[in-house]
């Protein structure tokens, strides 16, 4: 079809003149035949028959026909919108929150899980994993040390490439306050190994992986996006540098990534990447990250040769494992740890879809959300539906005088159909904006004030196919039954019986659409009522902390983490600090609660069997005074004073968990604990005395608030094996918000070493970050169930409202006959109250099947909380009632004398 | 003659026989829409008359499979007629639907026959 419309316009004024030609031609014979031109005129019209028919099947016979009509039927479809613009508007919104809701939360889940990277094959990306192949525990956030990447990299033949990388945060401030971006380790031709391109300059090759830096000295590639950003797209970026961490070095940028790629880390774009090889020369800190065989930092990343398949290249892999295990045994391990550590088995897990901790972490609550939203969706499809039939049924009259002017049953229901698809095309236009920033809304309570999370949520194709695809479906879902009713109108029974009594005439299909409804509502009720339960149980979980009025100051840089200095060093800080105004008090620790970081170690109680490591017990190093700060009772004995000092006999405090748990009782007091400490040469264990007993705190998870802690104090900290995570002042402000000090500690704090990287965050927003996921699927099913909700009173309401209209000379005879307004609205609620009921009944049991797929997400509560159930079934039922409850005193309003004229 | 009766006198045409009507009538020669139903009309003596809702749709269907070939020309009174003429494609198409006719019509002839088994029994 080239140019259709001149072309079809051409045609029809050619088809036109051949007709009119016909009947020129018969009018002259006629003429000819001695007729006058009048009535050869007419009898040759009366032959010819119906001019416009003609025109009309043959020009199907153009085989283009479908087109034209579809154009004609979307623009038949338009005019009857516009005519009935309420009808058009609730359907169009009904449907667009419906398809944006799906929407956003798939553009999520696909660039979160489902989306490949954008490298050269990903199919052949392949991630180190810790645990067996077959073992349903697998999973891909599992990271290594740098002595065994290493080993593998010696190993050229067990993959076609293989390359590691880790992500951090590097803070690119020459001084001053800090500049935070995201940072990339990575190996050698690490880029070369995933197949991404520059656009500028070069990426990294195995010269620049040298230790020390390569022959340019240490070299940096960025991303497109920080490159806008920072350099604003100059073009002489390349030959650029910049600092890290204030280190005082100048990183050269060699090259920029293409737009298209965000890092391998799926959810966490990147800014700035560094070979593993600058890191000696940009840290001071000794002995090297690189050297640390209990350092695990950094992911593993293999590309397989066209020749192996995922089981060779694991089982090349366990081959060699017992040598890699054994060359990289960590220091700290005790002999009874080797076995177990050589034993644990290498396995790979495909990594096309890229790696992402944020994934493992969101991969459940997003598949819920999903449902979630797909059930809305079916609500919201349910209800154009049962607006459709009203419509269809006040149609009924428009339909008959179509079908009795001659138009087929199948071009009606087409018809119906192309105007449900127009509805839903409208709806998923709309619904795309909705999406858009409803996918935007949702990125940013992922994000918060702790990590920033990214996603590459651009519309593509893929966001368009979907909202197409869920739109003819839900077209097809909503019109089809109304399309069909428009085939079976029948134009003689129409016409006839325009307006009687219609009596309890059935409306099958509304009911059931009402029932589905109401029992979709309660299970998305019931999901909203148990993440919204789950949350506030977690909300007001009794962390044993006081978080008012405390900030959480991350103190990093080379001299925060040196062995000999850190502790005195640290403590000239923690005095900088205190002297700020309006300080309360400081306190210094190696990890501050709920920061993601931790200090682990196994302990068994004395004289219990077993070979085993025994139970992980969190390890703190604290200063005096940081119980207080942080409101933690002591239950017994003292806190650690000045006096514990590094020549001092090594004292430690233990939590009322690891108290009961190691002693068998809460009087610890005076007992010991074996605490590994270095001795100057090797790290030995070392019976430490307990003096002091805590109340049991949160330590790095929200969810498990009284894990067994040992605490040790922090100038006895003598463990350079045991590198501790980080360093952390504890400030409480005297009064109000502790972020009016903030500024003044930092500066405070700048006097000593401006080199120093300070993070500081309020206690209080650390907390709640915990929580991120449960509120964010509390909001949203909320939200819905809320959706859901006003969605099942339009329903139950327009079903009932219907029933009155076609009820309504019934009613009017009934109460001419004597009954009362209550007798209407009984006769009238009855029937939608027993709807309701099966819905409930029927949404109930399929809520109480469903649950189980989100017990893992709910803290607290049970999956069939019965106070959940009855609560929202009870609300369904009220709003339900309510919503029947109009329409049920319009009828008994009705006037029988009107009705009765009217007859 | 009332309404009926001209229905009466008239034959309706079997499904598919038009299209060789049509091809047959073009033989001839060159014709317009209107030429073929009158030169189907005068060769049945007036028994077959052509629906200009059957003929139409037909002409541009056989245009479209390209059987018959349509071009515009002035006619001997100077009117502007778009005239349609056999292909190639068509003749072979006519030899074809005139063999399936002859089959129909004899198959038909013969069930219509008398039937000599019947009679002796």
């Amino acid at each position: 079809m080239k140019s259709p419309h001149w072309f079809r316009r051409h045609r029809n004024e050619e088809l036109n003149e051949e007709l009119q030609g016909h009947l020129r031609m018969a009018t002259e014979d006629r003429v000819e035949r001695g007729e006058t031109p009048r009535e050869a005129s007419a009898a040759a019209r009366r032959e010819f028959g119906n001019v416009g028919l003609v025109r009309d099947v043959t020009r199907d016979m153009w085989g283009f026909g479908w087109l034209e009509r579809l154009v004609r039927d979307v623009q038949y479809a338009c005019r009857g919108l516009l005519h009935n613009r309420v009808y058009a508007c609730a359907a169009i919104v009904t449907l667009a929150l419906g398809i944006g809701a799906t929407t956003a939360i798939f553009s999520i889940l696909d660039s979160l899980l489902l989306r490949a990277l954008p490298v050269r094959d990903p199919g052949r990306l392949v991630l180190l994993s810790g645990r067996g192949g077959n073992d349903a525990t697998t999973y891909k956030g599992i990271t290594w040390t740098y002595p065994i990447w290493d080993e593998i990299r010696r190993r050229p033949e067990l993959f076609e490439a293989a390359g590691a990388y880790s992500t951090v945060q590097f803070d690119l401030a020459p001084s001053g306050e800090t500049e935070t971006v995201e940072g990339l380790w990575t190996s050698g031709r690490f880029f070369d190994l995933l197949g991404v391109k520059p656009v500028l300059g070069r990426t990294f090759r195995d010269e620049d992986d040298r230790r020390g830096g390569g022959l340019e000295g240490p070299v940096a590639v960025i991303s497109y996006a920080f490159w806008q950003r920072r350099f604003g797209g100059a073009v002489d970026v390349v030959g650029r540098s910049v600092t890290i961490d204030r280190s005082g070095v100048t990183v050269h940028i060699v090259g920029v990534t293409p737009p298209q790629f965000f890092g391998p880390e799926v959810g966490r774009g990147f800014d700035v990447a560094l070979p593993f090889g600058a890191l000696d020369v940009l840290s001071s800190e000794r002995p090297s990250r690189l050297d640390a065989r209990q350092s695990w930092w950094l992911k593993i990343v293999g590309r397989l040769r066209p020749d192996q398949t995922m089981a060779s290249a694991t089982a090349a892999l366990r081959a060699v494992q017992p040598q890699i295990r054994t060359a990289t045994m960590p220091e700290t391990y005790r002999p009874t740890d080797y076995a177990s550590f050589i034993r644990q088995p290498f396995s790979l897990v495909p990594a096309a879809a890229g790696f992402s901790d944020l994934r493992s972490q969101y991969e459940r609550p997003l598949a819920v959300l999903m449902a979630i939203v797909a059930l809305v969706l079916f609500v919201a499809c349910a209800n154009v539906a049962n607006l459709q039939l009203a419509r269809a049924s006040a149609r009924r009259h428009e339909l008959g005088v179509r079908r009795a002017l001659g138009a087929s049953r199948l071009r009606l229901a087409r018809q119906m159909l192309v105007e449900s698809l127009v509805v839903a095309a409208a709806g998923a236009a709309l619904g795309l904006v909705i999406a858009r920033w409803g996918s935007a809304l949702l990125l940013q309570q992922l994000s918060n004030s702790v990590s920033t999370t990214f996603l590459d949520l651009r519309l593509d194709w893929r966001l368009l196919g979907f909202a197409t695809a869920v739109a003819t479906a839900t077209a097809i879902l909503f019109g089809l039954v109304p399309a069909l009713r428009a085939a079976r109108v029948d134009a003689g029974d129409t016409l006839r019986n325009e307006r009687g009594i219609a009596g309890a005439g059935r409306n099958f299909v509304g009911h059931s659409l009402v029932v589905a409804q109401v029992g979709l509502s309660l299970v998305l009720v019931i999901a909203a009522g148990l993440f919204v339960r789950s949350f506030t149980v977690l909300a007001r979980v009794d962390l044993g902390i006081d978080t008012d009025r405390v900030l959480a100051v991350e103190v990093r840089g080379a001299r925060a983490m040196l062995p000999n200095e850190r502790s005195a060093f640290l403590e000239r800080v923690q005095q900088a600090a205190a002297s700020v105004a309006g300080v309360q008090h400081v306190s210094l620790a190696s990890v501050a609660p709920v920061s993601g970081h931790r200090n682990l170690t196994a302990m068994r109680p004395p004289g219990t069997p077993g070979t085993d490591e025994g139970r992980d017990v969190y390890l703190n190093d604290v200063g005096p005074g940081w119980f207080a700060s942080l409101g933690i009772r002591m239950v017994a004995g003292r806190d650690f004073s000045a006096s514990d000092g590094a020549d001092q006999p090594l004292v430690v405090i233990v939590n009322k968990t690891f108290a009961k748990w190691y002693f068998g009782d809460e009087y610890a007091i005076g007992r010991t604990v074996p605490c590994q400490t270095f001795d100057g040469q090797r790290i030995v264990t070392r019976d430490a005395t307990v003096v002091g007993v805590v109340q049991d705190s949160v330590y790095r998870d929200v969810r498990e608030v009284a894990p067994p802690t040992v605490y040790q104090p922090f100038a006895q900290l003598l463990r350079p094996g045991l590198r501790p995570a980080a360093a952390y002042l504890l400030v409480r402000s005297a009064h109000g918000s502790p972020v009016a000090v903030a500024r003044g500690v930092v500066s405070e704090i700048a006097k000593i070493d401006s080199t120093l990287t300070l993070r500081v965050r309020r206690m209080r927003d650390q907390v709640d970050a915990a929580a991120t996921q449960e509120r964010l699927v509390a909001m949203i099913s909320a939200f819905f169930g809320l959706l859901a909700l006003v969605l099942a009173a339009v329903g139950v309401f327009g079903v009932t409202a219907y029933a009155v209209n076609r009820r309504h000379a019934e009613i009017g005879l009934r109460m001419a006959l004597g009954a009362s307004q209550a007798n209407v609205v009984r006769l009238v609620l009855r029937r939608v109250l027993v709807l309701v009921a099966i819905g409930l009944a029927a949404g109930g049991a399929a809520g109480f099947w469903a649950s189980r797929f989100v017990e893992a997400l709910l803290f607290g509560i049970e999956p069939h909380d019965p106070v959940t159930f009855a609560g929202a079934a009870m609300v369904l039922a009220v709003v339900g009632l309510l919503a029947a409850a109009l329409p049920a005193w319009r009828a008994s309003r009705i006037d029988p004398t009107t009705v009765m004229r009217t007859l | 003659m009332g309404q009926k009766d001209r229905y009466q006198n008239r034959i309706e045409l079997l499904q598919g026989t038009l299209d060789l009507l049509i091809l047959q009538t073009l033989q001839w020669g060159p014709r317009h829409g209107y030429g073929i139903t009158q030169a189907i009309k005068a060769r049945s003596a007036e028994l077959l008359q052509v629906d200009t809702g059957s003929l139409y749709p037909a002409l541009h269907r056989l245009e479209r499979a390209r059987f018959v070939a349509a071009e515009w020309t002035v006619s001997a009174n100077n009117q502007r007629v778009r005239v349609y003429s056999l292909t190639a494609a068509g003749r072979q198409r006519l030899l074809s639907e005139r063999s399936r006719w002859e089959q129909l019509s004899a198959a038909i002839a013969s069930v219509l026959a008398p039937c000599p088994l019947e009679e002796e029994l």
